[in-house]
């Protein structure tokens, strides 16, 4: 059995709850154990960075030191905690002065920020720890009638100097696993784009129109759901679906599963134990 | 194995370029030309649009000038991405090809077509008036030309990168706002006014900063760094961005927008439970009343399919909430402490 900590992210807390409960199911079948850090905090969503760049750092570095605390990497389920997780991992590792001002701070909890721990997306860990192999060996209900669009989202893949797995402009992983289950990965232009979650409730027009332009591709090449390594990507797509195809005129819908589900449909779980119910568009 | 070995010394061959063609004038709509000629290894997408229009079709047209990466002039669309057609080499294209051996060639995107290759910059230009995109001298009438302006290295280093822009409009056709708003500001005019404004010789600081966090403006960046991905000389526009937020916030106290306040929100909760209040983020982003108009029917549908964040005392805040606090605080006021040795 493979350890790793597993960080929480406040979404997969709160609205997208399914994503942490299927994976709990399926863990063991894989071979692979998470812990979770129920210390670990909020990494700021892209945007602790600007509001206060000391105070990123300090609460990533704490995050990180968590799963140091443990001699275990740190896997994340979502996009944007890991690029943020990451992001603040490579400016304490290349500046002393921050990790040093951090490390006094985090000494009153006993922590300490060494930069061993990797951060890694829960896509990578099954890609590359578990291997696509193994995963087709444990798999009882192949996904065969299926046609998936692979939505990988943004901060899986941008920016590169900081995630650095998959091109950023022909992501593989992610249809490599769907084939691993069985299913089909349809060739989607819209799978290296945006959702527009992060501007939703800034400018929401913008980003209902990004989000309308991936669902309507989806619908276009006649895939039977999209799937995505990224809970805040599946807010947008599945929550506010309605809402996005409605303002572009289309009539139609699509379903949106999270990578977690998929796995756990094609290791033989039911949907209303993966939680598939509890989406927004069925 | 002979393939292989066929591939490693081979030095010319035949390569399609398929051009996107389109004359507003004459043509109904937009269509593609294939043009198939000899290419030897080492020649640039550039030179290959040159022969074409020397000695194949005089009509296909397409800016470039300097030819070496440094005007900027000749960005399109080669496979689908935007970059210069001077610095991109045709064999480094052709693992890229979508249908073997050719190269698709399309104009830059966001931005109004004039003729095939060849779009319109002007919107830019007036994007970049818009946000006064000028240095407005702080030296006093009196001194101009009796006095040198001195920069510190400090000072430079943090614009050196945004002075590389050559303005080829890359990150333009590639950014996902833009595509979504024609208004949008757009990376290459955010990346010049974050240039300006950091810029100690500046006296319209205030008034650019202004104008910036109106509607179509920095906020409404969706930070999915398209802009930099492509960007040709590799320049980290984001960062900008997020300086110009970070100034709004920290420094100018720009805070009475909806994308600073739904920022400052994120420390907040940070800060009280650890963990993002998400319930209230549309009131605390918003007001009550967008929030009541914009959400309430999804908020029906979300709590019929119990998909409602928990209302805020129910958010469970992180273990060892007490200690975390403490740091964070002490962290505040190291952040402090800087300001004021900055102010001084």
């Amino acid at each position: 059995m493979k350890r790793y900590a597993y960080y929480l992210s406040c979404i997969n807390e709160s609205m997208t709850k399914e994503v942490d409960r299927s994976i709990d199911l399926w863990q063991n079948d894989l071979g692979i154990e998470f812990v979770k850090l129920h210390e670990s905090t909020c990494c700021g969503g892209s945007n602790l960075d600007y509001v206060s760049p000391k105070h990123f750092a300090l609460v990533n570095g704490r995050n990180i030191a968590l799963a140091e605390k443990l001699g275990l990497d740190l896997v994340v389920s979502c996009n944007t905690c890991l690029m943020t997780i990451r992001t603040a991992k490579k400016k304490l590792d290349e500046t002393p002065e921050l990790k040093k001002e951090v490390n006094e701070l985090l000494k009153k909890e006993g922590l300490e920020y060494k930069g061993t721990a990797n951060v890694r997306h829960l896509l990578w860990v099954l890609a590359e720890d578990v291997g696509f192999e193994a995963i087709r060996q444990k798999v009882r209900v192949p996904l065969k009638n299926y046609r998936i669009a692979p939505f990988y989202g943004c901060h899986i893949l941008r920016p590169s100097m900081v995630l650095g797995k998959d091109d950023p402009l022909e992501p593989s992983t992610l249809d490599m696993m769907i084939e691993a289950l069985g299913g089909t990965p349809l060739p989607y232009e819209h799978k290296n784009r945006c959702c527009g979650f992060h501007t939703l409730l800034v400018a929401e027009e913008e980003s209902l129109n990004v989000a309308a332009e991936a669902l309507e591709e989806a619908i276009e090449i006649k895939a039977d759901f999209i799937v995505t390594p990224c809970p805040l990507c599946h807010t947008v797509l599945d929550g506010y679906q309605a809402k996005a195809l409605r303002q572009a005129n289309v009539n139609s819908s699509i379903p949106v599963f999270h990578l977690s589900e998929m796995v756990g449909l094609a290791l033989g779980y039911t949907e209303k134990q993966l939680g598939i119910k509890r989406h927004i568009v069925s | 194995m002979t393939g292989a070995l066929e591939l490693h010394t081979e030095e010319k061959r035949d390569i399609t370029l398929r051009v996107f063609r389109f004359n507003p004038q004459v043509d109904s709509k937009p269509y593609f030309d294939d043009y198939t000629i000899q290419i030897e290894k080492g020649i640039t997408v550039l030179r290959s649009l040159n022969y074409i229009k020397e000695h194949v079709d005089a009509s296909v047209s397409f800016r470039a000038f300097c030819q070496a990466g440094i005007c900027g002039s000749c960005g399109m669309r080669i496979n689908g991405i935007s970059k210069l057609a001077c610095t991109t080499q045709v064999w480094d294209e052709l693992s890229k090809c979508r249908e073997a051996g050719i190269i698709k060639i399309e104009p830059l995107r966001n931005m109004p077509l004039i003729k095939d290759l060849i779009v319109d910059m002007d919107p830019l230009v007036e994007k970049m008036k818009q946000y006064s995109n000028w240095i407005e001298t702080r030296m006093p009438e009196s001194e101009i030309g009796k006095k040198e302006f001195l920069v510190s290295e400090e000072e430079f280093r943090k614009y050196d990168k945004a002075t590389d822009c050559i303005l080829c409009a890359s990150c333009v056709s590639e950014c996902t706002i833009l595509r979504a708003h024609k208004e949008y500001v757009s990376p290459a005019v955010l990346l010049k006014s974050y240039r300006m404004n950091v810029d100690g010789r500046d006296a319209i600081h205030d008034v650019r900063l202004g104008e910036l966090v109106k509607d179509h403006g920095v906020w409404d960046c969706t930070h999915c760094y398209r802009c930099q991905e492509t960007c040709v000389k590799h320049i980290p526009i984001m960062e900008a961005i997020h300086g110009i937020r970070e100034d709004a916030i920290e420094v100018r106290g720009v805070r009475d927008t909806s994308g600073a306040k739904h920022a400052e929100a994120f420390m907040e909760d940070i800060e009280k439970k650890g963990k993002l209040v998400e319930a209230t983020l549309p009131i605390r982003t918003n007001g009550v009343a967008w929030t009541l108009q914009n959400l309430l029917p999804m908020a029906i549908k979300m709590i019929l399919k119990r998909r409602t964040p928990p209302p805020p005392p129910l958010v469970k805040p992180a273990k060892g909430m007490k200690k975390f606090r403490e740091m964070f605080r002490e962290m505040t006021e190291h952040v402090r402490a800087e300001q004021k040795s900055h102010k001084k």
